[in-house]
């Protein structure tokens, strides 16, 4: 009941701080940052993406325009102007009429040699290479079926192409991770300041002179700081939700994050309790977790894959396995960490 | 300021940090930093994909689709049958005649990240091949060339490969571009003048720094083109700015850990000036920061201009970092302060270089320098003004601030945030012309702001963001001009009544205006070319006599600022309000321009 009573000070105490808006504040703009980044930069190159984006006019000259112009044209987003010359379409591309143009001449292998020009330093020049990219592509599968009888091998049919959303990768592999661990990673941080600080100040000689043992007031700062992470989880869940990227395994995401949570609070509270000064304490806190991040991600499941295979429904018994060894792990961590404040109370 | 007192107290804390490492902590430091340095290569060599497994798909092992599932990290391949996809056991599903994918958005991605391996595959397949040109029967060079001003043959081989359709991939398999046969090992650097002749080559990348990791080597196959990326810059961000962090996290414990138990006190007391106290604490972090910047710098292969640029961000970071922890109450706080610091400053270098290569919007930027250095483009003088002032001006004014509180009555006292804040805002108005300078000092704050809002909005159509940008610059300018006002009616630096409102209110506006006029570095690399950028800083040189350019603004400001005056000095609420009107009155001005001038 006591360490109770301290798990909801040490919440108190953040609030009153008001530290536990801003970092959900900080979550939220991370959060709005990288989507912003990866639309803005999907948005660059994919013009499927947005809505209502332009056509790029491609001008096409040269011997191979025939069979080139209807390969190009094929897709709506791409509309084909065909010229005579070279020089005819590299004046109209120089005046802006056409936004990129495709010289083809044929060899008499059959083998087609484009001289591709696009835009230079401009807004429209990445969307522009990528659009002929896709023409380009396209057309090398023709003529590839085309001379398909001078190949030993024959290249494998695409599977169907069909409309689909762009961001879905990115949502479940950084964006999901990224919300799981940072707030994981804050909690372990706040521990050891936490403890640095009543050690400072010599407020924990104070709180041990209450009937508190260490451990106790370890457990009661811990309890409530490894609970702040998947409540603040459970939110970002909701909200990815609420806007249509469903979570597969909402129960098993938040578990694996607790238990993510338990080991870096624990490792950050025995790191303060060790050094008893915050700055070494904090700073060798960052780099274990840096290096604890870094040694799991050459795990066979690293603990970002564990929460996109979670989250995205596709988890093999392995998944489960890791899942249950980063539990193991916490509870192992947590006992180690009672061991160590029950020595260092001594 | 006196130099051997600077020194004298840069070398305490130097060695007193230094002291007060016990052995067992220094030996942890460096077994974890042997650790990390050790993690790097595995990483690199072995190559994490964190969405691997995410896509399974149902496919026979003699099914040929089967390499193309084993090949691709994020596709799995699961047991064939035919309720494989509405049982939830795969979403594709690969049977001898065709390819059926699930109607769920998952589904659909899965289709497209196998049909994206499969081009791969296919391009490996071919690479086999004795006949290369019925192989790759398509042979392609790619020429950039400005549209308006004739053809400037440019690099095609600078722009880092590796940009898959998916802008998330990491560079973990920078795989392709190695399964051609047409490539000529080409070893051209940047500059390519290729005619549309029968050349089958493009150039590869410049081979050295970061581009051997990247895998730069272009050939001529379609699949090989790659639109201008900017995953180097990415990278860079990454590579400069996360050491910074270490090292505020570190300046920003020592600065508190003078606050507390009033251990300050006795440097305080100590015959050497605050200004010298926060310089020489300064001092070795900020070397600190510069040596690992400069080993970077090295390790990536920029040159010394690049170490220059990254500086006045190093410096912006200390300077946020010692303001918030003269403002923090607890280390706890300082966490949160620590983080927002970095991740703002992050924001402010790196969405900007995202255009590097693309868009002039990029020299924002200090990261744009060192991509530019990297590349060998070149920097020009108005860029690197553009990218070095006005953070390096934003972190003088903020040392200026913190080390205005940096004294007995505030730093040992127990404030929230928002209150100490007023405290520091206030502390340097001792006369009413200062409430003019410091509006002034304000400005690289509204610059940088404004720059940043730009960055941001100039994506956005014509449309939505012109509108957007004037409302936020409104707001921005009307808070850099009225904030400290506040601060100083509520700590009792003027008297509360409408006449020293409106002097105060004046005297900001014209500091304001007088400090505007550093936004002209902004035409210096031509941004105002830039829609957006036009609206935001230069909305009054189109078509108006000059007279009125020259008191037009300043009648502004003055205006908007006695509103906001006037509201400060009644109460908190009445300032929000008149704040608002303020804004309200910037908007409809700069509307109004703007509708003039087109």
């Amino acid at each position: 009941v006591r360490r109770l009573v301290l798990a909801r000070r040490t919440l108190g105490s953040l609030r009153s701080e008001k530290t536990i808006v801003l970092a959900i504040a900080i979550q939220l703009f991370i959060a709005a940052f990288s989507s912003f980044l990866v639309v803005g930069l999907v948005s660059l190159y994919d013009p499927g993406a947005t809505e209502g984006a332009a056509t790029v006019d491609v001008g096409v000259s040269g011997n191979a325009s025939d069979s080139l112009a209807p390969v190009v044209e094929e897709r709506g987003s791409r509309d084909v102007v065909r010229y005579d010359s070279r020089a005819a379409a590299m004046q109209d591309f120089r005046n802006g009429t056409i936004d990129a143009v495709l010289h083809g001449v044929r060899q008499p292998s059959g083998r087609v040699i484009v001289s591709a020009v696009a835009p230079e330093g401009s807004f429209r020049t990445t969307l522009v290479v990528a659009q002929l990219k896709e023409a380009l592509s396209e057309y090398e599968r023709t003529l590839r079926a085309e001379l398909s009888h001078s190949l030993e091998r024959q290249p494998l049919d695409l599977p169907p192409e069909r409309q689909s959303n762009p961001y879905f990768s990115f949502t479940y592999t950084v964006l999901l991770p990224l919300l799981s661990f940072l707030p994981a990673f804050i909690s372990g941080s706040v521990m050891a300041d936490s403890l640095a600080e009543e050690e400072e100040r010599g407020t924990l000689e104070l709180l041990r002179v209450a009937p508190l043992s260490l451990p106790d007031i370890v457990d009661g700062k811990a309890l409530a700081l490894v609970a702040l992470a998947p409540a603040q989880v459970a939110l970002w869940l909701a909200l990815l939700a609420y806007n249509g990227s469903t979570v597969a395994n909402p129960l098993a995401v938040l578990a694996l994050v607790t238990g993510v949570a338990a080991v870096l609070v624990a490792g950050g509270a025995a790191l303060a309790l060790g050094i008893g000064a915050r700055r070494e304490a904090q700073l060798l806190y960052s780099f274990c977790a840096l290096a604890a991040f870094g040694a799991a991600s050459l795990l066979p499941q690293s603990p970002q894959n564990l929460v996109a295979r979670l989250a995205v429904g596709s988890p093999t018994a392995l998944t489960w396995l890791s899942l249950a060894a980063v539990l193991a792990a916490a509870a192992l961590g947590y006992a180690a960490l009672r061991h160590l404040a029950g020595e260092s109370a001594d | 300021m006196n130099l051997g007192k600077i020194l004298r107290i840069a070398r305490w804390e130097t060695t007193r940090s230094a002291g007060d490492v016990d052995r067992k902590t220094a030996a942890a430091f460096v077994v974890v930093l042997v650790l990390i340095a050790a993690l790097v290569p595995a990483l690199l060599a072995y190559g994490p994909t964190p969405g691997e497994g995410m896509y399974r798909v149902a496919v026979d092992d003699d099914s040929p689709y089967h390499d193309v599932v084993e090949s691709d990290a994020t596709l799995a391949a699961v047991e064939p049958s035919p309720g494989a996809i509405s049982a939830g056991h795969a979403e594709v599903l690969v049977t001898p005649d065709r390819i059926v994918a699930g109607d769920s958005a998952k589904s659909r991605a899965a289709l497209a990240a196998l049909r994206s391996a499969t081009v791969s595959y296919n391009d490996r397949l071919m690479a086999q091949e004795g006949n290369q040109s019925a192989a790759f029967p398509v042979v392609v060079s790619l020429q950039y060339v400005d549209q308006n001003l004739g053809i400037t043959g440019q690099q095609s081989g600078a722009e880092p490969s590796g940009g898959q359709t998916d802008g998330t991939e990491q560079s973990g398999d920078a795989t392709d571009g190695t399964a051609d046969g047409t490539q000529d090992g080409g070893t051209a650097t940047g500059e390519q003048t290729t005619d549309g002749g029968g050349q089958a080559e493009l150039p590869s990348g410049p081979s050295g720094g970061l581009g051997g990791v990247f895998g730069d080597s272009q050939s001529g196959t379609p699949s090989s083109l790659s639109p201008p990326f900017p995953l180097r810059s990415l990278v860079l961000a990454f590579a400069f700015l996360l050491p910074l962090n270490v090292v505020i996290q570190a300046y920003g414990s020592s600065v508190l850990a003078e606050r507390i138990n009033r251990r300050g006190e006795p440097m305080l007391v100590a015959p050497v000036s605050r200004g010298d106290i926060v310089a020489g604490k300064t001092l070795p972090y900020f070397l600190g920061a510069i040596a690992l910047i400069s080993l970077i710098a090295v390790a990536v292969g920029a040159g010394p201009l690049a170490v220059a640029a990254i500086s006045p961000l190093a410096a912006l970071f200390l300077a946020a970092t010692f303001f918030g922890s003269m403002l923090a109450r607890s280390y706890k706080e300082l966490t949160f302060v620590t983080v927002t610091v970095s991740v703002t400053l992050t924001a402010y270098a790196f969405v900007p270089a995202v255009f590097a290569e693309v868009h002039p919007i990029a020299a924002i930027s200090p990261l744009t320098v060192v991509v530019d250095s990297i590349t060998g483009a070149g920097t020009e003088a108005g860029a690197f003004v553009l990218a070095t002032v006005p953070p390096a001006l934003v972190a003088v004014v903020l040392f200026g601030l913190g080390t205005g509180v940096y004294r007995e009555e505030d730093m040992f006292t127990q404030l929230p945030i928002p209150s100490k804040l007023l405290d520091a805002l206030a502390a340097p108005l001792t006369a009413t012309w200062r409430v003019g300078l410091w509006t002034a000092l304000f400005v690289p704050f509204v610059l940088v702001a404004e720059l940043f809002a730009v960055a941001v909005l100039f994506v956005a159509p014509v449309t939505l963001s012109v509108p957007l940008l004037l409302a936020s610059v409104a707001v921005i300018e009307e808070v850099a001009k009225s904030i400290h006002v506040f601060a100083g009616f509520e700590r009792a630096r003027f008297p509360r009544d409408a006449r020293s409102a409106l002097v105060v209110g004046a005297v900001s506006g014209v500091g304001f205006f007088v400090g505007e006029k550093l936004l002209l570095v902004t035409q210096l690399v031509g941004l105002p070319s830039i829609d957006v950028a036009r609206v935001a800083f230069s909305p009054a040189v189109l078509g108006l006599p000059p007279g009125v350019l020259l008191v037009a603004p300043l009648l502004l400001h003055v205006v908007t600022a006695c509103i906001s005056a006037l509201g400060a000095a009644r109460s908190r609420v009445a300032y929000v309000g008149a704040l608002t009107v303020a804004a309200v009155v910037h908007v409809a001005y700069n509307l109004a321009v703007v509708s003039v001038g087109a």
